[in-house]
């Protein structure tokens, strides 16, 4: 700070400067437009992106020019918002120039060999955190505690280590060649120039020159502090999201340019029909034009029935899948779930032991786990079938009947392959389930249970009229959770089946739908579409489980 | 008076509950012992039925007289179980008779029988209305042309000790003398056959990535959510709020659209940068940090530090344990999530794989090899087991709170 000369470090000329500067940045802000228009060849949406962009911020940045005359805080506020907001995009904008991001491939090469070095850096880190348990860590003298010490100094050497390991220094190389050309340099001059303004208007004297108070200093670190996490959010979640729903009035196929078709993906999705049959075998090309509409199924009552036909019948199939696939996997992941944890909820030695086996499926990959399950139900060798063939036998010995072996084909036959998903999804949350009602029974407190027992309450009734009430908020998240998975169920499926939506599309599911046409057939604007459609259909499940426990739920506190 | 009869019962019930926690854990458990076995065992073994569970491996033995080493087998000699090494298979063993009488066998090897009238004008004689190949056979000294009924393939099984005894029977329903073994080399196969090394350093890599950015941005943001009163704070958390709820895959499309217009699709830097910035990871962290006394927080103020002096130096020093469950749960997101790398990841790019790509490829191409896709599978799931086991109780404790609170 004393390199620069006390005049130039004085409020009122900084805030002079940034008036200047603001005005620079208004017109700097213009030009762009203008260059979006001319120069540069973009797409149209870009130019219409930057031009709101830079638009906003050079408007901002006049706007505040009054404000920061008048020593006025709000002038101060936008100031920062803006420089910061072009600081960032400029450093993102140096950051792919310099093929940061791309470049992380190339750390998938190196990095293997740096793995070593990043034990290094845990042992120097769990080195440090000994210390903190020695009995000297209160001692206020400094460096007393050498194993603090040493813990840094072994972190510090893994890091380096590892920064060699990885090839780091030729990695920087790379990125200083790659910024020295007219991109990155103007990156490079933009992150310094903003960052050059934010430093201006953000300093202590300046702050006070503007009237800065305690709560105004709040709203700025609050901004600061959620600014990465809001950006990354709106960038790669709010934005897709409103892109999605966009997308999902277009025909867009992601290589041409999208088409407005306005509801038509919509309509063709839910277009289906009822005709009654007159004969239970009657054909479907009799009875709806079969140029628009699949037969989807049919529903038979005795001679007559009904025939169900669909412009999509795929979609109707997957929808009728995914909802058999929750209405039984749920239930057979929830109902053990809750036996399992009233019996864990006991005293008894060893609970802990237990409910760490029942938890460990819900952590591994349901690529591995499916992978698995495949060889389980290999109608063959698996030991699925095996099991099964003895039970009968075991059967049959004892009791001279004569039940037939069924051998199984699990997942080739169309009548078991949802199920042999369902077994899978039920195996695999049932664990998790178990310990979150757990810990909804730890919370009812044991004075009702024995209060219950001293009126002569049997286990059944306490069960009944204490258990089940009061862990209503538990049953509810779990019932919504587990339902809301169920209804996205995907990799079990497309792992496990061959092809994946199994024979006769007999396991094709609303997420393999979507997954099928949008990067499969490349319709992409069907599929979010399609989304869209799943996310009313969980939404609307969720809000009647919700309306449910509302209803059941008197007991709540 | 009624002691002992509550005792039993107590007994009673406490066997009734083992029992049933066992069963689950034993259902629960097996997938995980049956990869884990199967990983180690020879493709042959695999196929095998009855299926088993651990991992054997066929004895061989050296016999005089045979280069080769000789797999064992029991084979009943009159009534007795022995070990005898198999010498010889695919001997083909024909059962014939004679035309006018059929009922009256004979077995013969078929290189010891000879095509009546040679090999190319071999004579034929009609057996109820079929035309059937005659063959000399020798049958009680003399030669005799006969039909050939049947064949099968026997082995030929000669006493190790005493390699001038032979015995032949049918190879397939021997049985092998086996030991127990395991074949480790498995797993070298596997990460060789399909780039697994490759895979997992990226799995690694993403992962560590994903957790470390995940856990910055959440702290932070979760901190203003929590501690710093601003204009808008409330409204962008209820939206945040209201995100958690939408299923991933309202975003697949859009965001791969998004990678298309980057230039990150077939990137790895698709699989880490959009999930460093999560709703959910922040909303835990705020519940976290509101929990947190404030009074610590002004006492700091006072004395001068700034927001982020007090959130590195006060509150994350605080905070370890829950850090630690968000960070595990982040792993365990990142290594097992498959349906975005599947979507971005191209499937010929095998450089950017991830493990759970790598396994799905593998599928495929080693499907003849269940014991190599389950050694696959081991090296996915077992880091976040092993990861699990370590921390169990803690990890356990706080996904129970996290479904209380939510």
């Amino acid at each position: 700070m004393k390199l620069i000369p006390q005049r130039f470090t004085e409020p009122n000329f900084l805030l002079r400067l940034l008036v200047i500067w603001r005005m620079v940045f208004a017109a700097l802000a213009a030009g762009g437009i203008l260059a979006a228009w001319l120069i540069a060849a973009l797409p149209l949406w870009q130019q219409i992106l930057i031009t709101a962009a830079l638009g906003l911020a050079g408007g901002f940045s006049l706007a505040a020019i009054p404000d920061i005359r008048r020593r006025n805080h709000r002038g101060r506020t936008i100031s920062l918002f803006v420089d910061y907001l072009a600081f960032v995009a400029s450093a993102v904008i140096l950051l792919s120039v310099g093929n940061v991001f791309v470049g992380i491939d190339a750390l998938g090469e190196t990095f293997s060999r740096g793995i070593p070095a990043l034990g290094v850096i845990l042992l120097g880190y769990i080195i440090t955190t000994t210390s903190e348990f020695s009995p000297r860590v209160n001692t206020i003298a400094p460096g007393a505690n050498y194993l603090d010490i040493a813990g840094k100094w072994v972190m510090l050497a893994g890091a380096a280590y590892f920064l060699l390991a990885v090839q780091a220094p030729s990695g920087l190389l790379y990125f200083l060649t790659k910024i020295l050309q007219p991109a990155g340099l103007l990156a490079l001059v933009g992150v310094l120039v903003f960052g050059l303004g934010l430093w201006m208007m953000g300093n202590k004297p300046v702050a006070n020159e503007m009237g800065s108070h305690a709560h105004n200093e709040q709203m700025l670190s609050g901004w600061l502090f959620l600014s990465p996490n809001l950006l990354g959010f709106l960038v790669f979640f709010a934005g897709p999201l409103l892109l999605s729903f966009y997308f999902s009035f277009t025909d867009s196929d992601a290589f041409n340019t999208p088409h407005f078709i306005g509801l038509a993906n919509y309509a063709r999705i839910i277009n289906i029909t009822f005709r009654p049959l007159s004969s239970a075998t009657q054909l479907a090309k009799d009875l709806v034009d079969i140029k628009t509409y699949d037969e989807v199924g049919r529903l038979i009552f005795g001679n007559t029935g009904i025939l169900f036909a669909a412009e999509d019948k795929f979609f109707w199939l997957a929808l009728k899948n995914t909802l058999t696939f929750a209405l039984f996997a749920v239930p057979l992941s929830v109902l053990p779930a809750l036996l399992l944890a009233n019996i864990l909820n006991s005293k008894l030695p060893g609970m802990k032991f237990f409910r760490a086996v029942y938890f460990m499926p819900s952590i591994a990959a349901i690529v591995g786990i499916s992978l698995v399950w495949q060889w389980l139900y290999n109608a063959t060798v698996g030991f699925i079938n095996y099991a099964i063939t003895l039970g009968v036998d075991f059967w049959n010995n004892l009791f001279n009947a004569g039940l037939i072996d069924p051998r199984i084909q699990w997942v080739s036959d169309e009548k078991t392959a949802l199920l042999a998903i369902i077994i899978i999804a039920a195996w695999q949350t049932m664990g998790f389930n178990t310990v979150l009602f757990l810990a909804g029974l730890q919370n009812i407190p044991g004075e009702l249970y024995e209060a219950a027992t001293v009126d002569g309450a049997t286990p059944w009734h306490k069960f009944r009229f204490i258990t089940i009430p009061l862990l209503a908020p538990s049953t509810f998240y779990v019932l919504t959770t587990t339902t809301i998975s169920a209804m996205q169920i995907f990799e079990q499926v497309f792992i496990l089946m061959n092809p994946p939506e199994g024979p006769n599309n007999a396991t094709i599911t609303l997420v393999l739908y979507l997954y099928r046409s949008g990067f499969q057939n490349f319709k992409q604007g069907y599929a979010s579409a399609i989304a869209w459609i799943l996310f009313i259909v969980i939404f609307g499940i969720t809000l009647i489980q919700f309306k449910q426990q509302r209803k059941s739920g008197v007991y709540e506190n | 008076m009624k002691l002992p009869s509550y005792r039993l019962n107590r007994f009673i019930s406490a066997l009734v509950v083992y029992t049933v926690l066992i069963v689950f854990a034993g259902i629960m458990l097996f997938p995980f012992i049956y990869m884990l076995t199967t990983s180690f065992k020879l493709p042959a073994d695999t196929f095998r039925y009855p299926p088993r569970v651990l991992p054997r491996d066929p004895i061989t033995t050296q016999v005089i007289g045979y280069t080769d080493a000789l797999p064992l087998y029991y084979v009943d000699d009159h009534g007795t179980q022995k070990e005898y090494a198999l010498a010889r298979s695919n001997i083909q063993v024909g059962t014939f008779a004679a035309p006018d009488s059929l009922s009256a066998t004979v077995e013969k090897y078929l290189t010891e029988v000879k095509p009546t009238g040679g090999a190319m004008t071999q004579k034929t004689v009609m057996v109820n209305g079929k035309e059937e190949k005659l063959y000399d056979v020798e049958a009680n000294g003399k030669i005799v042309p006969m039909v050939l009924l049947s064949t099968t393939t026997v082995g030929e099984f000669v006493d190790p000790q005493n390699p001038g005894v032979k015995l032949y029977q049918n190879v397939r329903l021997s049985q092998p003398v086996e030991k127990i073994s395991a074949h480790p080399e498995n797993y070298n196969d596997v990460i060789a056959l399909q780039g697994i090394d490759r895979a997992l350093t990226n799995t690694i890599l993403v992962t560590i990535l994903v957790t470390l950015g995940q856990m910055a941005t959440s702290v932070v943001g979760g901190y203003a959510f929590a501690r710093l009163k601003f204009p808008g704070r409330d409204s962008i958390f209820v939206f945040y709020l209201g995100t958690i709820m939408i299923p991933f895959v309202m975003f697949i499309v859009p965001l791969y659209q998004l990678m298309v217009v980057i230039g990150w699709t077939d990137r790895l830097a698709a699989l880490i940068v959009p999930w460093i910035f999560t709703a959910y990871g922040t909303f835990l962290m705020r519940q976290h940090f509101i929990t947190f006394p404030k009074e610590i927080e002004e006492a700091a103020l006072i004395d001068g530090a700034s927001r982020f002096q007090i959130l590195w130096q006060i509150i994350i020093p605080a905070s370890i344990p829950a850090l630690a469950t968000q960070g595990t749960f982040t792993f365990l997101y990142a290594w097992n999530s498959f349906l975005w790398p599947l979507v971005v990841i191209n499937v010929g790019n095998e450089k950017n794989h991830v493990l759970t790509l790598a396994l799905n490829v593998l599928r495929g191409r080693a499907s003849d090899t269940p014991n190599l896709i389950l050694a696959g599978a081991a090296i996915a799931i077992l880091p976040p087991l092993i990861v699990f086991i370590l921390g169990q109780r803690f990890f356990v404790e706080s996904v129970a709170s996290s479904g209380v609170k939510g």
